[in-house]
Formats: C-alpha cells, sequence, structure tokens
C-alpha cells in the first residue's frame, strides 16, 4: 500500500500533504499537551515499535506470510494520536532509507496508513466491543477493527490511484500517472486486501489483544479511555 | 546369542513431523527482513561517511536537491527528459563514487516491480485504449460484464506502452534521487537538514531517536526468531507461530515503553528541561553554494525541457 514516486499527479499529492500536514501538527501539539516534555522518548520508541512490527512475518493459511501494518494495535494500545506521529515516522523512514514508498506520496500514503488506519481500527474496536474487557466479543472487536481499519486504508488508497486517469492525461488519454481507471484500481485494492492483507492485521491485532488483556490490561489505551 | 542392542534403539522410530518437514518459512522471512534492515543501514552508513566530493557537501543542499528534483520528475510529461534526468543521475553517481552496479541493481529492481511489473497490463487496449502495435489476442466478439468491456482484439496500445514506460522511468528517477542523496548524506544529517523546511525540533528528535532504536532492536528481533530456531525440533502449527510473533510483539512492546523511561530519565540526567533546540548548521562553505547553485540551474534546466 506504499505509493511510490510517479503513482500520484502534483494535483493529488500536494492536497493530501496539506492534509497531513494539518494533522499530523494537531496530534504533535496534543502529545505534548497531554506528556508534555516526555512526548519525545515516547513518541519517539511508538515509532520504532511501529517499524518493528513490520518485521514479524506472519504464516497465512495458503502457505506464505505476510506482515501487518500495526496501525490499528497502536491505536488500541497507545491512543490514535500517538499511533499517527508513530506509523507516520515510520513511514518516513521507510521512504528515505529503504525506497518503500515514494517522498512526493508521502502526504498520501500517511493519510491512508497514519491517520485513516487507526482511527478507523480505534472507532471500530471501541463500537464492536461495547463494554466488554474480555471474553469473545472483545477479541472479535480486535479482529474486525484491524481488518476493517485497513480496508478502508485500502479504499482511500485504491480511490486515489484510480482517479489520476481522470486529473491527468496527455494527448490521446495516454496515462501520465497510475494508469488505472478508478473501476479497476478500487476493486483491485479493496478486494486484495479484504481477503489477504486486512486478514493479517485483524489477526494481529486480535493476538496482540488477547495476550496484553491476559496479562497487562492496564497498558491498554483503550479501556483507559473509555473508563476515565 | 543374546541380543545386546539396547531396546529403545529396537523401537520404531517416532513418526517424522507433520507433512513430513519443518515449516519455518515465518522464521526465515522475519531474520531475512531484519538483515535486509540491517543491512541497508550499514551500507548506506558507510557509504555516506566516505571522504568524497558529494559526501562533504552540505545535507541542506542535497535535502533541498532531493526535494527540487523529486518534484521536476512529477512534473514532467514527456519520455526525454525523464531519460535526461536519470542520465543526469547517473553522472552524480560516478562523481561520488558510489558503487554504481549496486547502486542501480537496487533502482532497477525496485523500478522493475513497482514501475513496470505493475504498469504492464495497462498497456492492452482493455486498459488504456489507442491504437494497437502488438495484437496479442483475437476474440470471436466484444464482451461485455457490468462496467467492464473486453474489446474483440486484445493487445499492446502506443499510448498503454508510453504509459508504462514514463511510469517506469518516473519510478527509477525519484528512486535513483533519493538513493543517491541517502548514499551520501547520514541520515540523522539529512532529517537535521529538514530544518531548512522549518519541521519543529523535536519532530526530527523524535525521527532521529526512532531510527537510532530501530536499529537496536532489530537485534533483538533477530534474536528471538534465531532462539526460536534453534530449538525448533518439530513441526510448529500455523496457529502456534502467531500465537508466538503475537506474544514476541507483546515483548517488543513492553521493551519500547521500558526503553522510554530509560531515555527520559537519561534526558533527565543531562539537564533536559523540555525546550528541544537541534544545534544550529554551520554556515554553508563556497562549495556547498556553488555546487547548489549547479544544481539549481541543472533543475531549471529540466523543467524548460
Amino acid at each position: 500500500m506504499h505509493i511510490p514516486d510517479g503513482y500520484l499527479s502534483p494535483e493529488t499529492y500536494v492536497p493530501f500533504y496539506g492534509v497531513s500536514l494539518s494533522i499530523w501538527a494537531v496530534a504533535l501539539k496534543k502529545m505534548k499537551k497531554t506528556l508534555s516534555v516526555r512526548h519525545i522518548p515516547y513518541l519517539a520508541m511508538a515509532s520504532a515499535f511501529s517499524f518493528l512490527i513490520m518485521m514479524f512475518n506472519v504464516p497465512i493459511p495458503d502457505g506464505t506470510t505476510g506482515h501487518a501494518v500495526g496501525g490499528g494495535i497502536i491505536a488500541i494500545l497507545l491512543g490514535p494520536w500517538t499511533a499517527v506521529i508513530a506509523v507516520t515516522v515510520s513511514l518516513i523512514i521507510q521512504a528515505l532509507v529503504f525506497g518503500d514508498g515514494g517522498i512526493t506520496c508521502l502526504g498520501a500514503n500517511s493519510f491512508n496508513m497514519a491517520i485513516v488506519l487507526p482511527f478507523v481500527s480505534y472507532w471500530a474496536f471501541n463500537l464492536i466491543r461495547g463494554r466488554s474487557v474480555s471474553g469473545p466479543r472483545l477479541y472479535i472487536a480486535g479482529f474486525l477493527s484491524g481488518w476493517l481499519g485497513l480496508s478502508v486504508a485500502a479504499a482511500c488508497c485504491g480511490t486515489e490511484l484510480g482517479i489520476q486517469p481522470l486529473i491527468a492525461h496527455g494527448p490521446g488519454g495516454r496515462p501520465l500517472y497510475a494508469p488505472y481507471p478508478l473501476k479497476v484500481a478500487f476493486p483491485a485494492m479493496v478486494l486484495g486486501h479484504m481477503g489477504a492483507f486486512s486478514i493479517v492485521e485483524g489477526a494481529i491485532t486480535a493476538l496482540v489483544l488477547v495476550y496484553f488483556v491476559k496479562h497487562e490490561p492496564d497498558m491498554i489505551y483503550a479501556f483507559r479511555r473509555k473508563e476515565a | 546369542m543374546e541380543n545386546k542392542i539396547p531396546g529403545f534403539l529396537l523401537e520404531k522410530p517416532s513418526s517424522p513431523p507433520a507433512m513430513g518437514r519443518l515449516r519455518t518459512s515465518f522464521i526465515e522471512n522475519g531474520i531475512h527482513h531484519v538483515a535486509n534492515i540491517i543491512k541497508t543501514g550499514y551500507i548506506q552508513w558507510e557509504t555516506a561517511s566516505e571522504d568524497n566530493f558529494f559526501q562533504q557537501i552540505d545535507a541542506r543542499v542535497k535535502v533541498l536537491f532531493l526535494l527540487f528534483f523529486v518534484l521536476i520528475v512529477s512534473l514532467k510529461k514527456d519520455i526525454v527528459p525523464e531519460a535526461l534526468i536519470g542520465v543526469f543521475v547517473l553522472i552524480l553517481t560516478l562523481m561520488a563514487r558510489l558503487d554504481v552496479i549496486s547502486f542501480y541493481k537496487r533502482v532497477l529492481f525496485f523500478g522493475f516491480i513497482f514501475g513496470f511489473l505493475i504498469a504492464l497490463p495497462s498497456a492492452f487496449n482493455v486498459i488504456t485504449k489507442g491504437t494497437i502495435i502488438l495484437p496479442v489476442l483475437s476474440l470471436s466478439r466484444p464482451h461485455g460484464f457490468w462496467i467492464y468491456r473486453i474489446p474483440k482484439e486484445i493487445g499492446i496500445t502506443r499510448e498503454g506502452a508510453y504509459g508504462v514506460a514514463m511510469l517506469t522511468l518516473r519510478v527509477m528517477d525519484s528512486l535513483s534521487i533519493s538513493l543517491f542523496v541517502l548514499y551520501t548524506t547520514p541520515f540523522p544529517e539529512i532529517i537535521k537538514a529538514l530544518k531548512v523546511l522549518k519541521v519543529p525540533d523535536s519532530f526530527l528528535m523524535i525521527i532521529t531517536l526512532a531510527y537510532k532504536y530501530i536499529f537496536i532492536f532489530a537485534k533483538t528481533v533477530e534474536d528471538m526468531h534465531l532462539a526460536i530456531k534453534g530449538r525448533l525440533a518439530g513441526h510448529i502449527s500455523d496457529s502456534d507461530a502467531r500465537k508466538w510473533i503475537a506474544g514476541r510483539m507483546a515483548f517488543i512492546f513492553k521493551k519500547t515503553r521500558l526503553r522510554c523511561e530509560e531515555i527520559f530519565n537519561a534526558m533527565l540526567g543531562r539537564g533536559f528541561s523540555g525546550d528541544v533546540r537541534i544545534y544550529r548548521a554551520r554556515r554553508l562553505r563556497a562549495r556547498d553554494w556553488i555546487t547548489g547553485a549547479v544544481l539549481f540551474m541543472s533543475g531549471i534546466i529540466f523543467l524548460l525541457i
């Protein structure tokens, strides 16, 4: 889902930078206010954790392995605003150091994976679990939050790619950026994720949640927040 | 004659693990992933620390070059200027005395996957309408399903092929520019240089700290994978593997939380009062200004082509 440079037109990536910049600013301000001077090591370690989640390859039923983005579980464990900064920093390091995702597309990638994914996951988790703090309903909420978060993020990504032939094309209709129209890009991204990557994201969210509910429920931000 | 062979040796060997083999792809892939990250970080650190011309240029000049050129690459709408930018970056790579083969191996690999391979189906007239230059398949009649139409004649169009070439070149150009800057500048210097874009110091500090600790924790993650690999004697089911991964993730999470406290205490111990200020960068030297001006003028020329 990391969009590389060259796939998005300036008409798309500039507004996405604008949106993401304002949300990063709000997130940073909120974290500074909540954590005071402690926010720097806290967010740095959350960012490192966000990056490290992707190093674990999870076996999936077709015999291969895949890795989770981790936006959902970070939002549940640390809160959605922390997840915004943590996943953004992880995306910046991936784009600059590992060439995974483009520099011009950082705003759009961040919007999909660092903003949409954590917030959708967090809201879905709280909505589905209701008041339960253990039991199957909680774990279903964990799975569905990760699954839904990544699927919605994929839908955003598919839309961003799919509108490119409409807004930027050369003479004779030749595509200048992402070449697939919305009717191809959107279902390809959404169905591809719903059937595979989102399942990994959901499974990881649920399994890590099971661990924390059993051993250290006090560390789960979503529980603390709802009780407060 | 009395049989002196111990009984347990005469017993039928226990059945082999399910499937007859150890399924450890998740461990192998995990180790490979971590090793790749450590290797990439090390190679970049090593090449960026060399004593060549571009390595000595101020990071601010190179960061502005990166942003300016990536922007130019995204604005260009024809193959010729994209190809010329590619040649220009190749010249810079040679001037920086980087290992051109390993550099372009990486650029070509990513360019092939993210540029060529992903875009290739769009070269067909099913996606991009236009003049067919390479017919591939002929159906008895056109087919239609909901909003999708499959024409009678299927083939690669001129417009589609042009689009694929354009996208592949653009992906390769952007990547080679990014890698060029990364291979000639240490990552913490790149982050500090972002100050010229008015990025808050606290945010830069978060990125720098996260980057350092990613490598420290990567080693821990590698050790975890090696430890389970060393202990594994039989088949591990996918479900058990997922549980193990979830447990290790939780462990890493707790370790990062613990390290957060340690870092914070160390910061307080050094007199940290909450005011983050990344030190003022040194003045630009004449060669920084000259290189910056040359790169800027080259960019303007590419914009005008």
